[in-house]
């Protein structure tokens, strides 16, 4: 026996090893009819998993003070060893997580995977998605740069549209009547503190939900199982199904290393990307630039913001799209999982995609 | 009452005190600091600020923009948007003040011209003692 065996032979005397295995992976099985989009979710894991193991390095060099955090990084990208590269795949593999996310969340909502009995791995998915987005903002205002600081200057301002409470919810957030080096602290201590631990739990709880109720069968071609009623606790087993190892792990692995692949070419060949003009120029508390845009995934409620011209009635409805948004498994109350066989769902979900393309697009040429 | 429910009600009631306990001191360390006092005055030289011109200040941690009117003279804004925060400029061709953010515009008066802005921006005194301008 060689020596992987007897150190695998060593845990499984004392904990089992190969019975947690047997039990946890090769006997949870994936349908069969399983697809490309059932990857995404692990797919989200290794993401977050490059950005907190970058995100800790960065802190290495990192300062977190308005006289020193723009410094800071522009050395962290000229003098430090590799720190152009960490930087790079750490300020990438935020905007390629959000893609992940919400591609994942895509196809979950069109193969029906919110519906009974999955309501809280969607909810729950939902709050990720949308952690995902407070990370991206607050890891912006960390370079101190011109785009960061304005950028957090119009998001700290968006509670003020809420009478009473909107002022002090926006002094909180900033730590002042404005943008200040206080803030800076919050965000940082929100960004590398608050966050991570609270985005791990959602995502442990998130799995567990899954591991409880299975993977999901997409819709098309419809099962027998999915048309009777669900009225107590049962686990989809897919008991024709792929093991989940070694078979469905392959697959998972192949998507993990295209994921890195679409990094690695976005820090190769469009290294400014994601870094224009405007974040290598240290914040100016006094001038706002002429040009000011937020990254790519705020430009859907920037533009809305531009089009509905009360501020109040902008940012209730896009709180009430992201309510709707979350409790969506509550509001759907069809029987038919197929969306395909839903002509007006199927219309709204493909209304949504293009709304969000046009307001996207729209948004960075202003 | 019995000794089980005795203990329940003792466990709720240390319980609630000790998150009330903890929770005052953390919202208290949350809330915003004190804001200084904003009783300080701005005082400028006339000639600094020549007719049809504009000029930017810091009052009391508010950028603070001040136009000489040709026809009705000086007048100090805020130069903090209404609409979300960010900072307008004079642009002294079209007698305007523009947010570039979301395309907010105001007259030099300060009232809303065009755009998503709720309000007027804040004004400030200003008034002409000798060859100085006071704000505030």
């Amino acid at each position: 026996m060689g020596v992987g065996g007897k150190i695998r032979d060593w845990f499984d005397v004392r904990i089992g090893l190969g019975d947690f295995v047997n039990v946890q992976f090769r006997e949870f099985r994936v349908p069969r009819n399983s697809n490309v989009f059932h990857t995404l979710g692990l797919v989200t894991v290794v993401a977050y998993m490059i950005q907190v193991i970058t995100g800790i390095l960065l802190l290495v060099y990192y300062i977190p003070h308005p006289d020193f955090a723009f410094k800071s990084v522009q050395e962290i990208m000229g003098s430090v060893s590799f720190g152009w590269l960490l930087r790079q795949v750490h300020v990438v593999g935020s905007s390629l997580m959000v893609v992940v996310v919400f591609l994942h969340m895509a196809s979950v909502f069109f193969m029906g995977g919110y519906r009974k009995p999955r309501e809280m791995t969607w909810v729950v998915g939902g709050l990720m998605f949308l952690i995902t987005l407070v990370f991206c903002l607050s890891g912006y205002l960390l370079p101190w740069t011109q785009l960061s600081y304005w950028a957090t200057t119009v998001v700290t301002s968006i509670p003020t549209a809420f009478p009473y409470i909107g002022d002090f919810i926006s002094k909180v957030l900033r730590g002042g009547e404005y943008v200040t080096g206080i803030t800076l602290g919050r965000f940082f201590a929100l960004h590398v503190s608050i966050l991570p631990p609270l985005f791990l739990f959602l995502m442990l709880l998130h799995i567990f939900f899954v591991k409880r109720t299975g993977l999901s069968t997409p819709p098309f071609g419809l099962s027998a199982e999915q048309q009777s009623p669900w009225t107590e606790y049962r686990r989809e087993t897919h008991p024709y199904g792929y093991p989940f190892y070694p078979d469905f792990v392959k697959k998972e692995v192949f998507m993990g290393m295209l994921y890195l692949t679409m990094m690695f070419f976005f820090i190769t060949f469009f290294p400014t990307l994601f870094l224009p003009e405007e974040a290598n120029t240290p914040a100016d508390p006094l001038r706002t630039p002429s040009q000011i845009r937020p990254e790519w995934y705020f430009l859907v409620p920037y533009q809305l913001l531009k089009l509905i011209p009360n501020k109040f009635i902008g940012i209730t409805l896009l709180i009430l799209l992201v309510v709707v948004f979350l409790l969506w498994p509550f509001l759907d109350t069809k029987k038919e999982p197929n969306i395909l066989k839903r002509p007006v769902l199927k219309t709204v979900f493909f209304l949504i995609l293009v709304m969000l393309a046009v307001l996207t697009l729209w948004g960075s040429y202003r | 009452m019995k000794r089980r429910k005795f203990l329940k009600v003792l466990l709720g009631l240390l319980g609630s005190t000790i998150v009330v306990t903890l929770a005052y001191p953390l919202v208290k360390f949350l809330a915003p600091p004190e804001a200084e006092s904003k009783t300080r005055k701005l005082v400028l030289k006339k000639s600094e600020i020549p007719a049809g011109e504009a000029k930017g200040f810091t009052f009391n941690n508010i950028p603070v923009i001040v136009i000489n009117r040709p026809d009705k003279g000086f007048i100090a804004l805020s130069r903090v948007c209404t609409h979300l925060g960010c900072l307008v400029t004079y642009e002294r061709g079209k007698r305007i003040l523009l947010c570039p953010c979301h395309a907010g515009m105001y007259d030099i008066e300060g009232n809303v011209v065009s755009g998503p802005p709720p309000k007027p921006l804040q004004k400030f005194p200003a008034r002409v003692e000798g060859e100085n301008l006071v704000i505030g």
